[in-house]
């Protein structure tokens, strides 16, 4: 609340005083009152009239300024009538009254979008399980009748199960606190698990594959880190060059553990490289190769956020290295003794 | 003896395709049809190793495992499309000895098979492969013929391992690459004959000249 604010909401008042001392010293003359006395009583009226604005202002001014910075310091600021004093004032109360009104339809609103939200979250979920079944018959169906065209199919069978599995992430995502397990991970054998999801397109794009030995172990969510692999073994297929590779390790590096991805494919626009992992973002490579959504990477980059594992980028001209680098903390080490 | 396992599935595509899968890779297998009486199909059958679905009509995976491990030790696999940590969890603490999701890479999933048999059955598991007097150690990694030995790498081990296990059969070259690749050896077609070439120089130092055979445009065979 400003002084001049203040002021100018208060000027009838000051008006309605200048009118009445006007007028008071008006009569006063005419009764034969000397101009001294006029004076006297004009100067008492207008320091009382100061003195009470001043007054009003600060305490209103404390009040109010309390009740911002309590806003301020809230969460959900639509609580706020939650929390606050009922006002005294007639006028203020029935603003009391209309934001408690607005909060309650506020709340059913969220309260309706978030069951919504949920309930599709869940039958997303049981949609996904449900997909995976015949995913997995024409699997079997495949490797059990092996002819010419299965190689192709399974390929395809491969990329399908790779955009499934990115839509139950991209719905976990946002409810990640019950869905972990952190346990102890060989790294070594995430990365085989996941080149074995990628077997036949690897190998129908004879991928050249090196996987240094890695004897690291870390502490973090198997699966997720599977799918994080996926994702980046997908992305490599897509963008690669005639003769692609791709290559596997680990270095330890201080408190971290970096698992680097390396691939010599197209590699990324220096101009692009910052927000390839933004939602949505395809950058000059999606404008020349087909199938890019921008949802992977961002993905990948959400759920390494929550589980607490560093996720980057490089690349200069040619190739691209994605590296995973996962904390070992003091509880970490003791564990492992 | 054949090992026998019991396949607990309802999707009727999966029972059939995994039951021929593991038939040919050597396996008994039968498949629960009725699910009202799965314990007692279980008892019937006494399989060595039980693969189980969490989604089932009547009782669920979870109530079905924790009822088997009352009466008997074979390893459970579950094998399910849901792979949240609360499954995971539950499968490990009723007594469930894997957990693989679908949609299932069949070479890890026989491996896990195989590595769930040999634990829970020690004595049944061989360990050196014959064919035509010639032997092939897993253990050592070497090739025996005549008293004489050669050494093999990890590669050249995987490379015989896959022929003499289809001995008498033609093995396609890319076959014998998928496999390596289950292995976790990424080899290609280049390396591959590579690989082949040295197994021959080898079975060549103990007397074996044309052990294996290439048969043009279809693969290797011995």
């Amino acid at each position: 609340m400003s002084g001049k604010q203040y002021l100018r909401n208060k000027l009838p008042v000051i008006l309605i005083n200048l009118l009445g001392m006007l007028a008071l010293a008006l009569f006063l003359s005419a009764g034969g009152v000397g101009i001294q006395t006029i004076l006297f009583i004009g100067v008492i009226w207008v320091l009382t009239a100061v003195c009470y604005l001043i007054v009003v202002f600060l305490s209103r001014k404390k009040y109010l300024d309390r009740l911002l910075d309590m806003t301020e310091q809230l969460e959900e600021k639509y609580l706020i009538t939650e929390v606050m004093t009922v006002p005294e004032r007639a006028g203020e109360q029935v603003y009391y009254r209309i934001m408690k009104m607005g909060e309650k339809s506020m709340l059913e609103k969220i309260g309706r979008i978030e069951k919504e939200r949920k309930e599709y979250k869940e039958y997303i979920e049981q949609w996904i399980h449900e997909a995976k079944t015949p995913i997995t018959a024409m699997k079997l169906i495949c490797e059990n009748n092996r002819c010419d065209f299965t190689g192709e199919l399974l390929i395809e069978l491969e990329n399908m199960n790779r955009y499934t599995e990115q839509a139950l992430y991209y719905a976990r995502s946002e409810h990640t606190e019950k869905d972990y397990l952190i346990r102890e991970t060989d790294l070594e054998a995430v990365v085989h698990g996941a080149i074995a999801d990628n077997k036949h397109l690897l190998r129908q794009n004879s991928v050249a594959i090196t996987v240094d030995d890695i004897q690291e172990h870390v502490y973090t969510d198997e699966k997720w880190v599977h799918f994080i692999l996926d994702q980046i073994i997908g992305n490599a297929v897509k963008y690669r060059t005639e003769q692609p590779a791709l290559h596997f390790y680990a270095v330890k590096k201080g408190d971290w553990i970096e698992l680097s991805v390396e691939d010599n494919g197209i590699g990324i626009p220096e101009g692009d490289l910052p927000r390839i992992f933004d939602k949505g973002f395809t950058g000059q490579n999606g404008r020349t190769v087909q199938g890019s959504t921008g949802i992977g990477l961002y993905l990948c980059k959400r759920l390494c956020d929550k589980l607490g594992i560093g996720l980057s980028a490089y690349s200069e001209g040619e190739g691209a290295v994605i590296v995973l680098s996962f904390h070992i903390n003091d509880f970490v080490a003791e564990v492992q003794g | 003896m054949k090992q026998r396992i019991l396949i607990i599935e309802d999707d009727v595509t999966i029972q059939l395709q995994l039951k021929n899968l593991l038939i040919g890779n050597g396996y008994d297998v039968e498949s629960v049809t009725d699910f009202s009486s799965v314990i007692g199909q279980v008892k019937a059958y006494e399989p060595h190793l039980i693969l189980l679905d969490i989604k089932l009509p009547g009782s669920d995976g979870f109530a079905i495992c924790s009822e088997i491990r009352t009466f008997s030790e074979a390893p459970v696999i579950f094998v399910t499309s849901s792979n949240t940590d609360m499954d995971e969890l539950n499968s490990i603490m009723l007594g469930g000895d894997a957990f693989i999701t679908k949609p299932y890479n069949t070479a890890i999933l026989l491996a896990k098979i195989s590595a769930l048999l040999r634990r829970a059955y020690p004595s049944e598991g061989q360990e050196i492969l014959n064919w035509n007097g010639t032997a092939l150690h897993l253990e050592g990694s070497y090739i025996e013929h005549d008293n004489q030995r050669a050494e093999l790498t990890k590669n050249e081990m995987k490379i015989l391992y896959y022929l003499f296990k289809n001995a008498g059969k033609i093995c396609s070259r890319n076959d014998i690459i998928d496999y390596l690749w289950d292995s976790q050896l990424y080899v290609d077609d280049n390396a591959l004959s590579v690989n082949v070439t040295r197994i021959r120089e080898k079975l060549v130092c103990i007397g074996l000249a044309d052990f294996i055979k290439t048969k043009h445009r279809q693969g290797y065979m011995i």
